[in-house]
């Protein structure tokens, strides 16, 4: 369990993630009031992360539920295992016929096999799916139920039941409790909005893009042996980058596999032509790439004329007095 | 404390944002595992139990910023001034330790403000401010000149003169006790700021008030009457504020179409197929088999007639048919105002308000400052797209019919409605008027399966909603 929302702060950080007291705030509250946690917010925000790092941060397994259009209770929650069911029915032909034996009338042969029905259905011959393991395991578990805005209505009434009383019914065994209460993570990318009743059984989180303090230091950790510059370069132009009006800004996941691929073609400072030629890893659609050039030719024209000093060499760290000459977009 | 968060929790209802009993306790419970002392904390931890749509953030963060840092600091800020007002020479902390030294052995009897006045304790203060604006009733305050009413009564329900009249006998028998004249003036000066200090705060207070009521009022009266606001006056902000309510309004039929579908989407049990797939198993049933019911999603053509007059209409109807593109097979959009043109590809190039305001602006393929002609525009449509319609296609036109005394060339819609499943015109205008002047509404009536008035957001949704039947 978390100690405080700077505990939480802490905890996240050694397992590599990044947040703000917001973030930590929400989390902290949902693990003392037992209480699931709806994390909305644009796609590559962090979302899916920050279920997983919680679960590692307290030693909890994760059980994930990834939702989609269609998805429905039979694979959510239990499956009666039917070609089992089958199998043992052909298997144990025999007694069955033994317990038919003499019966006189289709009808009484029909109630005697009726009688023995909880030997087909049982435990036994449940597929138990990731909500039913959640609930019924022995241990603590975080459950993340992913991208549930996909799924479809109906399946947010079904999930608003379970999560309601921790209970799941089912008709042939009986009512089976949770020994824990699981800790829950929502996470919905906005394509449609949840209905109010799920919302308000849970805790809310708005995660949007972070500021450029934050998604530096999530740029240094997350990606090995990258030059501090370049890496401030790089947030500083993402960040440049989202303001403008786009159709789809670039996320966090962007940023990263931008540095990265930035680090292969051995760039230690952001450069027009560099920048040109990548954009595309951070922007897909033709005309965000086309805005974001523009702003790009404006920045450069801008600074541009400041500072055509020499080059920096490699690996030189940021003068503490005066700012080194730089032939950079940003600085 | 509880109380505070109770009249939070009404202000935010007033403003729109629903708040439930459970979500209310949900926020005392979180608040009792926080330490309140961190502002950003209180206002996360209130905003996670609270406020659970994303659209409401702003609202939420204006009326925090209102409610809760406002008066607690200005009232500060006012009693900082207070003490600000003595000579430098004065040590402030050093006189109020001889005053509480001379109180513990003297026997006063002072009035509870009077004691808060005394310490100039501004959580004290503070409550007694708020509860005397209950007393008078401060939520019915309505416009700036009331202020001075509501302050009056606020300020006479507190005793504040009565408090001053203690404080002011309280100098007299510290002078009796045998406090020094010059420490007596100074705190003479100070008590008289401090009251001073009351009196703007309670002001403030009653501003602020007034504030908040504008607010829930303006906010109640724009979510209320913008489905209902006429397309034909629009302000900027209107149209703004309009788009988040269709993407709004786009969600909700959004959610109601997939429940309709996937009623349609369970099939039957389909017997001869079971069969057939489980003859390798000796025809035991391992895997059963559903029909599949197709379902039938219509095409859609929409016609938008984009001069000034109905530039509105054909903007929302484009917003909303765009959002709901999972609804249909296939969405053409064409723009149009003499010339006619396609916009298929500018609405998906681009984000979809700017696809929109693209269009609107003829999109780079139909000059719109020309004059209305309808007939041409079909005629164009019938010459070079009718092969597009088909049996499965709705047709939607938008347009007011104002034709300018051309020619109507209704056997052009004609020979549209015939090939199409269905012809739905939209018009801002009422049947009324159709017909009239240079309306040739009436000439195109017969070729339409729906025609109807969509006047307002209200009207156009209501539309959107059976085209998607
Ligand atoms: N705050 C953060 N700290 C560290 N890494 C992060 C953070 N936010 C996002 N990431 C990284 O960004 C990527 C996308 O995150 P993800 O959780 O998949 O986004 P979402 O679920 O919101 O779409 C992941 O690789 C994740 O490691
Ligand atoms: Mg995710």
């Amino acid at each position: 369990m978390f100690d405080s929302v700077e505990d939480v702060e802490k905890k996240l950080h050694d397992q590599d993630y990044i947040c703000g007291k917001n973030i930590a705030t929400v989390v902290y509250l949902a693990t003392k009031l037992q209480k699931p946690i709806l994390i909305e917010g644009p796609a590559g925000v962090g979302k899916t992360e920050l279920g997983r790092a919680v679960s590692r941060a307290l030693g909890l397994p994760l059980i994930r539920l990834q939702c989609y259009e269609g998805l429905d209770e039979s694979k959510a929650l239990y499956e009666w295992e039917y070609s089992k069911q089958l199998l043992y029915t052909q298997m144990l032909r025999d007694k069955i016929e033994q317990v038919i034996g003499d019966a006189a009338t289709l009808k009484d042969a029909a109630a005697r096999i009726g009688e023995q029905d909880d030997v087909f259905f049982s435990e036994r011959f449940i597929v138990p799916r990731p909500l039913l393991r959640g609930i019924l395991s022995e241990e603590r578990v975080a459950l993340l139920i992913d991208e549930v805005d996909k799924s479809d209505p109906e399946f947010e009434a079904f999930l608003l039941e379970v999560l309601s009383d921790y209970t799941v019914s089912i008709p042939e065994i009986g009512t089976m409790e949770a020994k824990h209460i699981p800790l829950v993570f929502l996470t919905s990318n906005d394509s449609r909005e949840m209905t109010d009743a799920l919302k308000r059984r849970c805790l809310h989180l708005y995660i949007d893009f972070p500021g450029e303090e934050q998604e530096l230091a999530i740029v240094n950790l997350k990606v090995d042996g990258i030059q501090q510059r370049l890496a401030e370069d790089i947030v500083k132009l993402i960040q440049s980058i989202r303001k403008l009006d786009l159709k789809k800004a670039p996320s966090i996941s962007e940023t990263l596999d931008w540095a990265r691929a930035l680090m292969v073609l051995n760039a230690d400072t952001l450069e027009a032509p560099l920048v040109e030629e990548t954009l595309n890893i951070i922007l897909k659609y033709e005309g965000d790439i086309h805005k974001a050039q523009m702003e790009l030719s404006k920045l450069l024209q801008e600074k541009g004329a400041e500072s055509p000093g020499p080059e920096a060499e490699a690996g030189e760290k940021p003068a503490a007095t005066g700012t080194p000459p730089r032939k950079s977009v940003l600085h | 404390m509880q109380k505070k968060i109770v009249d939070f929790t009404n202000l935010l209802r007033k403003s729109g944002v629903r708040v439930s009993v459970a979500e209310s306790l949900d926020a005392f419970a979180a608040l009792d595992e926080l330490s309140l002392d961190d502002r950003e904390l209180f206002k996360d931890a209130l905003r996670a139990t609270m406020v659970k749509r994303s659209d409401d953030i702003p609202t939420y963060d204006r009326l925090f910023d209102l409610y809760w840092s406002g008066f607690h600091d200005a009232l500060r800020e006012q009693l900082g001034q207070a003490t600000g007002g003595l000579p430098d020479h004065v040590d402030l902390d050093q006189l109020l330790e001889a005053l509480r030294q001379m109180l513990e052995n003297m026997d006063v009897d002072l009035s509870d403000l009077a004691k808060a006045m005394l310490s100039m304790d501004p959580n004290q203060l503070e409550q007694m401010i708020r509860d005397a604006a209950d007393e008078t009733g401060i939520e019915r305050i309505q416009n700036l000149l009331q202020i001075g009413f509501f302050s009056r009564r606020m300020i006479e329900q507190m005793g504040l003169e009565g408090a001053g009249g203690d404080l002011r006998e309280l100098i007299d028998q510290l002078r009796e006790a045998g406090m020094g004249e010059e420490e007596l003036e100074q705190l003479g000066r100070l008590m008289q700021a401090v009251q001073d200090a009351v009196r703007r705060s309670v002001r403030q207070f009653v501003e602020q008030e007034l504030d908040k009521q504008n607010h829930d009022y303006l906010e109640r009266f724009r979510r209320e009457s913008l489905q209902e606001k006429s397309f034909y006056n629009l302000t900027e902000e209107d149209i703004r504020r309009m788009r988040e309510l269709v993407a709004r309004l786009a969600q909700k039929l959004k959610n109601v179409i997939t429940i309709r579908r996937k009623r349609q989407r369970k099939g039957k049990f389909d017997l001869k197929g079971t069969m057939r797939r489980n003859m390798a198993h000796g025809g035991i049933p391992f895997e059963l088999i559903f029909k599949q019911r197709k379902k039938e999603r219509p095409k859609l053509i929409i016609l938008c007639d984009v001069s000034s007059s109905v530039a509105n209409v054909s903007r929302f109807m484009l917003q909303f048919v765009h959002s709901l593109q999972e609804a249909f097979t296939k969405i053409r959009s064409f723009v149009f105002v003499a010339e006619l043109g396609e916009v298929t590809q500018v609405m998906r190039d681009n984000d979809i308000y700017q696809g929109i305001d693209q269009s609107l602006d003829g999109g780079g393929v139909v000059n719109v400052y020309t004059r209305s002609n309808f007939g041409f525009a079909f005629h164009v449509f019938w010459r070079d797209f009718l092969s597009a319609v088909d049996s499965r296609t709705t047709v939607v036109i938008i347009g007011d019919a104002r034709n300018n005394y051309n020619d109507p060339r209704a056997w052009c819609l004609r020979e549209i409605h015939r090939k199409a499943k269905n012809v739905v015109w939209i018009n801002p205008e009422a049947p009324g008027a159709w017909g009239f002047g240079d309306s040739v509404m009436d000439r195109y009536l017969p070729y339409c399966d729906v025609a109807e008035e969509c006047r307002n957001l209200k009207q156009l949704s209501r539309m959107v909603d059976r085209l998607l039947l």
